[in-house]
């Protein structure tokens, strides 16, 4: 039977998942608070069209879209993709919650990474998306979204030996 | 498998922040609302206005074949009109009164005729009832045509006859 997604169980599908959400999103708006109103409004979106709830890439395609579109309304420019990455400032608030120095240390290392790089990583580790389903999301190749994976692994390994 | 496992579960030893509580909240009155209807944006809504605008467009759809059907009435009187008048006259005036009535005196109207002498004979001076002053007695052999022009299919229908016309003229001595 498969998972369809009803008003009955949303809230544990939404526990499950919602982490992850509001990292993928925090990768383009600025505020948590932001990040909340982006997945609110793709779960709502996502929920009350009664997706299946295995179709996560749709889901995490509605956020990134909203995520981008929020950006677009902020900065007043409506640019390309890649220009709004680009554009987006260094985020403040912690995105994870840090429990001693070597995970700042390793968060801010995440911090640093490439846009392109670090949201591939953000959906393998943290939503536990596959590659087949990172490349439905970002609209890229799963070749792509492999290599991207790998370099992103190789840049946090170098940024964190020691000089 | 690679040399980034250990990475790998360093990185998944970090925990993304957790969402407020606030936002459960949101999300549940954010359904319960589209539940209930109430939500402007969702589907319902959408579907109200495409019906609506769908009214609309057939009320105006309609709307403008009615005014073509009343303009395409009055073009076409008001072309009836301007051939009835537009015929010849005396034609239309001489014309003998049983053959209006053959017609269809709705649908066809007067275009005009003709009348053609094909042959004018002198038979030369007679005294009429004993008259003493002679007169010039002059045969005329004619054909007269009428045509009638339906202005609506564009059938037309001509009647000819022809037709003998004697004439006295009065000659004068000198």
């Amino acid at each position: 039977m498969e998972p369809i997604a009803s008003h009955e169980n949303w809230k544990n599908c939404f526990s499950e998942v919602a982490p992850g959400l509001l990292l993928f999103a925090r990768q383009w708006v600025h505020s948590a608070a932001d990040a909340e109103d982006v997945v609110q409004e793709a779960f709502v979106k996502f929920w009350r069209r009664n997706h299946n709830i295995d179709n996560r890439a749709l889901l995490y395609s509605a956020v990134r879209s909203i995520a981008l579109d929020f950006v677009r309304r902020d900065i007043r420019r409506a640019r390309r993709e890649t220009t709004v990455f680009s554009e987006v400032e260094p985020a403040i608030e912690p995105h994870f919650e840090l429990e001693d120095d070597t995970q700042s240390a390793l968060a801010a290392a995440v911090d640093c990474l490439p846009c392109d790089q670090r949201e591939v990583l953000v959906l393998k580790i943290w939503n536990d998306l596959t590659f087949s389903e990172i490349a439905g999301t970002l609209g890229i190749s799963q070749n792509t979204a492999a290599s991207r994976y790998r370099y992103a692994l190789s840049n946090l390994k170098k940024s964190l030996q020691p000089q | 498998m690679n040399d980034f496992s250990e990475l790998e579960n360093e990185l998944r030893k970090l925990r993304p922040a957790r969402p407020s509580p606030v936002l459960f909240q949101r999300i549940g009155e954010a359904l319960e609302n589209y539940r209930a209807g109430a939500s402007p944006a969702g589907q319902p809504g959408r579907l109200l206005y495409t019906w609506w605008s769908l009214g609309f467009g057939l009320a105006a759809a309609a709307i403008l074949v009615v005014f073509a059907v009343i303009n395409f009435q009055s073009t076409h009187e008001r072309r009836e009109a301007i051939a009835a008048s537009s015929a010849p006259q005396p034609e239309t005036r001489t014309l003998p009164r049983g053959m209006e009535q053959s017609t269809s005196p709705g649908r066809f109207v007067s275009a005009g005729g003709a009348h053609v002498v094909y042959n004018a004979r002198d038979e030369g001076l007679h005294f009429a009832n004993g008259s003493e002053r002679p007169v010039r007695r002059v045969r005329y052999q004619t054909e007269q045509t009428w045509r009638w022009r339906n202005p609506e299919t564009g059938a037309s229908l001509r009647v000819s006859y022809p037709s003998e016309e004697i004439m006295l003229i009065p000659v004068s001595g000198q």
